[in-house]
């Protein structure tokens, strides 16, 4: 029979106890001047109960947003995932593992870069007049090409710039994966006759899929967080086209406005929407 | 002669600051470390290597810069300002110090200025925007109005002589943009921002004759404000590629390299294009005042007074012996001599003899000439940035064509501005 002890207890009570203050005491001021009608000039507001929280659904920048987030959150994880498995796969197959090394580590130096980094060098490199990535077409046409302020392809062209970075990076994570897996399975199907696509469809992937979820989800969440890239390439434009939800409540709260309140609201949404989006696709998963 | 101009200056330096320095040792004994947050401007970071002649000015305080850029240095300045006030000195600009100054984030300058520091000195329409409800709450750093800055060579080559006219100026621009040869007419500011592609919008609504308020009532959803919109977007087409949503860096940067035939913009451009360690076209450039009926953006960036950080008297009387020191006479003459011209801002400097040596007689009269056109062309109101910027939001829209009606977005913005008001009563 287990002794009961009271170790765990005393482990656990001091880390939660900051995990309290530090996520509990902000999340529930932010949903108390949520119910507020404060601004930074004015500090002392009223009770508006949940008027901001209506106004939000006939805000058009506010609906925008949420359609910049979704469109932002699907792209960049699925991509990252595709370049992840294709280049990981590519590697295990073609490279000798000296060479695998070589590259892994060429491939992690991305995402070693800051993300602030990563975004002017890439703005930078995408400027019509004087971009490095841009010349070739260019020189080829005689045309500037000007993608960070075209409506049409200034989303795709940030989702480059995370997918660069973090594409890569998983990439590696993916080749490890592989090189850990028994070779058994693999043989087997190549005694049968079964092609290089179908040994990774049926035979890897599916051995990787717990792993590869949990990626998944590692960059569902890294992508919530992809302001500072978004705010330096573009800050939300050309128009609202690539401002995503966390950014409009910035800009509401701290740039624009100073409409705390209102930018409180919009976090609590975002809070309520991604804790029922991941415990519902977790559940989903399991 | 050389040595004994630096010899003479220096002399001159001592003697000023020896006698500043002997009224304010009265006023202030300063030991805590000034804390300052402003956006990165070359005449800062040349204050940085005087750091020990301000320690001994103020009896032991020494003095901490936080740089951010323009848009971010606005959002911190907010945040920090009306939240904790870790900072003593805000760099402010004209946009945003009826807020700072009605939100009380900031002090009364003159207040705290020592005398001896002649704040009267500092040029009139600089000293107009740093100017609300009555009192003035920064000491400028820069500032300026418009210039229309323009290539000499590709003008003579296409036999155009320098537009008086908005018109001539349309025309020239059509004229001499040419992407095939990598010249493009113009470059304008896209980028969304009060501060950005609203600030170059607002010479044409105010040239055409438009206003933002009457009172309490918005009064700029009307011809000339659509007028105003559809010549910009017009212009647009002949800018330069990146400037659609690009902002002063971007348009600057493509007339330096040489890719502009002309653009119209703020005045420290044009010490940037006529220093060939800045600009590829040194030498080819002219400048003359906006052409007619433009106005120029009257605009001032300065240091403030933070009410927070500076919690006492004495506290404030070293912030503004910092912002004092800093602006000085002294400081200007050394920024003059460092060849930065748009951090100049005191007459005295402006109308010296070294100024003419180092820039000719003709900048001084564009100078001259430009000021009589130059204006406040925004909205003088605690809640201009809120209004300005998202305007600025609904003209990069139109530029970047996600929207082409502009009386829709003139509504849009109308509609905006009356619930703005509704908000602050």
């Amino acid at each position: 029979m287990k002794q009961k002890t009271s170790l765990p207890a005393v482990f656990l009570t001091p880390a939660m106890m900051i995990l309290a203050v530090l996520a509990f005491v902000p999340t529930v001021y932010a949903i108390y001047i949520s119910l507020q009608n404060r601004e930074l000039s004015r500090p002392v507001g009223d009770f508006v109960g949940l008027a901001n929280y209506i106004d939000l659904f006939s805000d058009r920048r506010f609906i925008n947003a949420i359609g910049v987030s979704l469109t932002w959150e699907a792209v960049t994880v699925g991509m990252t995932l595709i370049v992840a498995v294709g280049l990981g796969i590519l590697l295990f197959e073609c490279a000798a593992p000296r060479m695998r090394n070589m590259l892994a580590l060429l491939f992690l130096m991305p995402v070693i870069l800051p993300r602030v980094s990563a975004a002017f060098v890439w703005k930078f490199a995408f400027h019509p007049l004087y971009g490095i990535a841009t010349y070739p077409y260019k020189a080829i046409t005689g045309q500037p090409l000007d993608l960070l302020s075209n409506p049409a392809t200034a989303l795709a062209t940030v989702a480059l710039v995370d997918v660069w970075q973090w594409g890569l990076f998983f990439a590696v994570i993916v080749l490890k994966l592989l090189e850990t897996l028994p070779p058994q399975p693999f043989e087997a199907a190549r005694l049968d006759h079964a092609r290089t696509w179908e040994i990774y469809t049926h035979i890897a992937i599916p051995m990787l899929k717990a792993p590869l979820i949990s990626l998944a989800f590692v960059k569902m969440i890294e992508s919530l967080r992809a302001f500072d890239l978004i705010y330096v390439m573009t800050r939300g434009g050309p128009g609202i086209t690539t401002e995503t939800l966390d950014m409009y409540a910035f800009s509401q709260g701290f740039i624009e406005s100073g409409r705390i309140s209102y930018a409180s609201s919009m976090a609590v949404l975002m809070m309520i929407a991604t804790s029922i989006a991941f415990t519902f696709i977790w559940k989903r998963v399991q | 002669m050389r040595k004994a101009r630096k010899l003479v200056s220096s002399i001159a330096f001592a003697c000023l600051l020896s006698s500043t320095a002997s009224t304010v040792a009265l006023a202030a004994e300063c030991t805590e470390t000034i804390k300052v947050l402003a956006q990165p401007r070359d005449g800062l970071t040349l204050l940085e290597d005087y750091k020990a002649e301000f320690e001994k000015l103020s009896g032991g305080a020494s003095f901490e810069i936080d740089y951010l850029n323009e848009n971010d240095r606005r959002a911190k300045t907010k945040a920090d300002a009306s939240t904790i006030g870790k900072y003593n000195v805000y760099y402010i600009d004209e946009a945003n110090v009826a807020l700072f100054a009605s939100a009380g984030w900031v002090a009364p300058l003159l207040d705290y200025y020592p005398a001896d520091y002649d704040y009267a000195d500092f040029d009139p329409g600089r000293q107009k925007v740093a100017t609300y409800d009555g009192k003035v709450w920064f000491a400028p750093i820069t500032g300026g109005g418009d210039l229309m800055v323009y290539r000499k060579d590709l003008l003579e080559a296409a036999g155009i002589a320098p537009p008086k006219t908005l018109d001539e100026y349309i025309a020239a621009v059509k004229k001499l943009n040419q992407p095939d040869l990598g010249i493009y007419g113009t470059a304008l500011r896209g980028q969304r921002g009060s501060g950005a592609n609203v600030w170059r919008w607002m010479p044409f609504f105010k040239g055409f004759g438009g206003n933002w308020f009457d009172g309490k009532t918005p009064v700029f959803d009307g011809e000339q404000a659509i007028k105003a919109t559809e010549t910009y977007l017009e212009l647009f087409k002949y800018s330069a590629p990146g400037s659609q949503t690009g902002g002063w860096d971007e348009a600057v940067g493509a007339f330096t390299s040489g890719q502009v035939a002309m653009l119209i913009e703020s005045t420290p451009l044009v010490g940037m294009a006529i220093d060939p360690k800045s600009s590829k076209v040194a030498g080819k450039v002219g400048y003359l005042p906006p052409p007619a009926p433009l106005t120029g953006g009257g605009y001032g960036h300065g240091l403030a007074i933070g009410a927070k950080a500076n919690k006492d008297e004495a506290s404030k009387a070293c912030a503004g012996l910092f912002v004092a020191w800093a602006t000085s006479k002294e400081n200007e003459s050394r920024r003059l001599e460092a060849n930065q011209f748009s951090e100049l801002n005191r007459t005295s400097i402006m109308t010296s003899k070294k100024f003419a040596e180092l820039y000719g007689p003709d900048l001084g009269q564009a100078l001259a000439d430009t000021g009589k056109v130059t204006a406040v062309n925004f909205w003088q109101n605690p809640q201009w940035p809120d209004l300005g910027d998202r305007w600025g939001i609904i003209l990069e829209e139109l530029i970047t064509g996600t929207r082409t009606d502009i009386k829709d977005g003139l509504d849009e913005l109308d509609g905006f501005a009356k619930e703005l008001v509704a908000r602050s009563q």
